[in-house]
């Protein structure tokens, strides 16, 4: 390949990288801020998508975002696991490298979903060594993401989003502040969401994840779902306007995972990002 | 107070068992139901959502790793026998491309002799074509020094094949088989079982899968330079298989299509 461009990523929305739009983005060098990648379906020795990610990272800044990590899980951290990102980290160069504040394996078997935490001092210590462990083993610091949740664990002690503040201090990561995943488990569980953005420390964000969510009824009362299946929501838009407000501009995603639309419906959610961040910025000046 | 890992436990087991927490009485669901913060059934509908994604995004990555077989057997059948192959092998990696290595063995055993005998194979098949197609490149073999070794030294030769090489044989027509499945909408072709088997060499070329078939004498010669045997004990095992087995011609083959790509 050739050498990758050498950016950080813009302060601007960028869009979810899926192997649907490969060709077209190949083919058309569409005017599209940044990409993010999920970094399990770029991990093989070789391959067309491989290939596509590396001719992509010619022309564009790029994030690799991990879901297999596993890392509040309470078994050994998995080195040839971990070995596969180093070297996709090597190979693609990103300007940025998340993973989520989650677990999802336990005695060697794995649920590849992305499971909450219970929010305790135990789990606190435990996933800040994992994530000090990750960050020493990739050699630089990674974004941790908050999740989606549907479940909370009677044993927890502390909320969301002090757990996720002390993690961030504890283990030196940055934090993914995704603004659709608080407002889905802050209507699953009955917190405010303003409550989680204020209790986030503003120096501690550095990119922002923003999707869709679909409704269920359980038991007479609405589950949201973090589906990643349809535009952003109304609601999520203002949460977002709040986030930029507190924490500034920085780099925003629109992740769309199921029911993939075309890239310029993505790059329309992209648009409309860049729109309210430089109405936001005007204001301001 | 319940440990980490004690949680971390409880959950799974619930998570990957055979029944859903809400439709089941079993411990697993009890002990990991206890654990919510929520009253008993809404606890277990909580924990059924994550259950139905686990079970869905492994379903999911074997119909990418098995799309012939899928569209053979129909998407009802296809996600019983996906839901129970999860109970028995769940996932052992955080990346789901692996999860459906068995998943060939456990269709062969599922079908031995019946009408669905060759389903095994299909997927075995599939399963070696997504092997191939994420395996590394290799440059092609450099004759020059091939050239420099002394004829005395041929025997003791240990020739490499190139890492996206898979070798495949069946006695049914698998690879009509899966070829009939996997183009689009198109009317699967009607194919008599009865028709043969094959030998293939599957290698990607420039990301394209190429089919190479195989006379017996190749198959066997393959496969003993894929065990790592020397090129005389290579050749004695192809002539073993084949009699009109012809080295020198079957080194010029598999060299100029990339199968050998060092020694």
């Amino acid at each position: 390949m050739g050498q990758p461009i050498d950016s950080p990523l813009p302060a601007a929305a960028g869009i979810g990288l899926r192997a649907a739009h490969h060709g077209q983005v190949l083919a058309e060098s569409p005017d599209v801020a940044w990409f993010e990648a999920h970094t399990e379906n770029y991990v093989a020795d070789g391959g067309a998508h491989v290939e596509c990610l590396s001719r992509i990272r010619e022309r564009y800044p790029l994030s690799l975002h991990g879901v297999g990590l596993s890392l509040g899980s309470t078994d050994a951290l998995n080195g040839q696991h971990l070995a596969r990102l180093k070297r996709a980290v090597d190979r693609f160069a990103p300007a940025l490298v998340s993973e989520h504040l989650s677990w999802s394996s336990v005695n060697g078997r794995f649920a590849n979903d992305l499971l909450p935490l219970p929010y305790t001092e135990e789990a606190l210590h435990h996933v800040s060594r994992r994530i000090a462990q990750a960050q020493d083993a990739l050699g630089r610091r990674l974004l941790i993401e908050n999740v989606s949740s549907y479940l909370t664990y009677r044993c927890s002690t502390l909320t969301e989003w002090e757990f996720l503040a002390a993690v961030a201090v504890e283990s030196g990561c940055g934090i993914l502040l995704d603004l659709n995943n608080i407002y889905v488990s802050a209507h699953n569980h009955g917190f405010a969401c303003d409550d989680y953005l204020e209790g986030i420390p503003v120096g501690a964000v550095g990119e922002f994840h923003l999707a869709g969510h679909t409704r269920i009824d359980q038991d007479g009362r609405s589950l949201l779902i973090d589906t990643h299946g349809s535009r952003v929501s109304d609601a999520v838009w203002d949460l977002y306007r709040r986030a930029l407000q507190r924490f500034g501009s920085l780099p925003t995603l629109i992740e769309w995972d199921t029911d993939i639309p075309g890239l310029e419906v993505l790059r329309a959610e992209a648009q409309h990002a860049d729109a309210l961040e430089a109405a936001l910025h005007d204001l301001a000046a | 107070m319940t440990s980490l890992h004690e949680l971390q436990s409880r959950i799974l087991d619930a998570l990957l068992s055979a029944a859903a927490p809400a439709e089941s009485a079993a411990p697993a669901s009890v002990a990991a139901v206890a654990l919510i913060d929520a009253p008993a059934p809404a606890a277990a509908a909580r924990l059924a959502v994550y259950r139905n994604t686990v079970h869905s995004n492994v379903a999911g990555a074997l119909r990418s790793t098995y799309p012939a077989v899928w569209r053979l057997v129909g998407d009802d059948y296809f996600l019983k026998v996906a839901h129970d192959f999860i109970v028995l092998h769940p996932s052992t990696c955080g990346d789901l491309t692996p999860v459906g290595e068995l998943f060939p063995a456990y269709l062969a055993q599922l079908h031995p002799h019946d009408e669905y005998a060759y389903l095994g194979d299909v997927a075995r098949l599939e399963w070696l074509i997504q092997e191939s197609l994420l395996a590394s490149d290799h440059p092609p073999f450099d004759l020059t020094r091939l050239a420099r070794v002394a004829p005395a030294e041929y025997d003791g030769l240990r020739f490499i094949l190139h890492p996206a090489l898979r070798l495949f044989e069946s006695r049914y027509p698998v690879r009509r088989i899966w070829q009939s499945n996997v183009r689009g909408d198109a009317e699967p072709e009607c194919i008599d079982l009865a028709d043969g088997g094959e030998r293939l060499a599957l290698l990607p070329q420039r990301l394209q899968l190429h089919f190479h078939p195989l006379t017996p004498g190749e198959w066997c010669w393959l496969d003993a330079l894929e065990a790592g045997e020397p090129f005389a004990t290579s050749v004695e095992a192809a002539v073993a298989g084949d009699g009109a087995f012809d080295a020198v011609a079957a080194l010029r083959r598999f060299v100029s299509i990339g199968a050998i790509v060092d020694f």
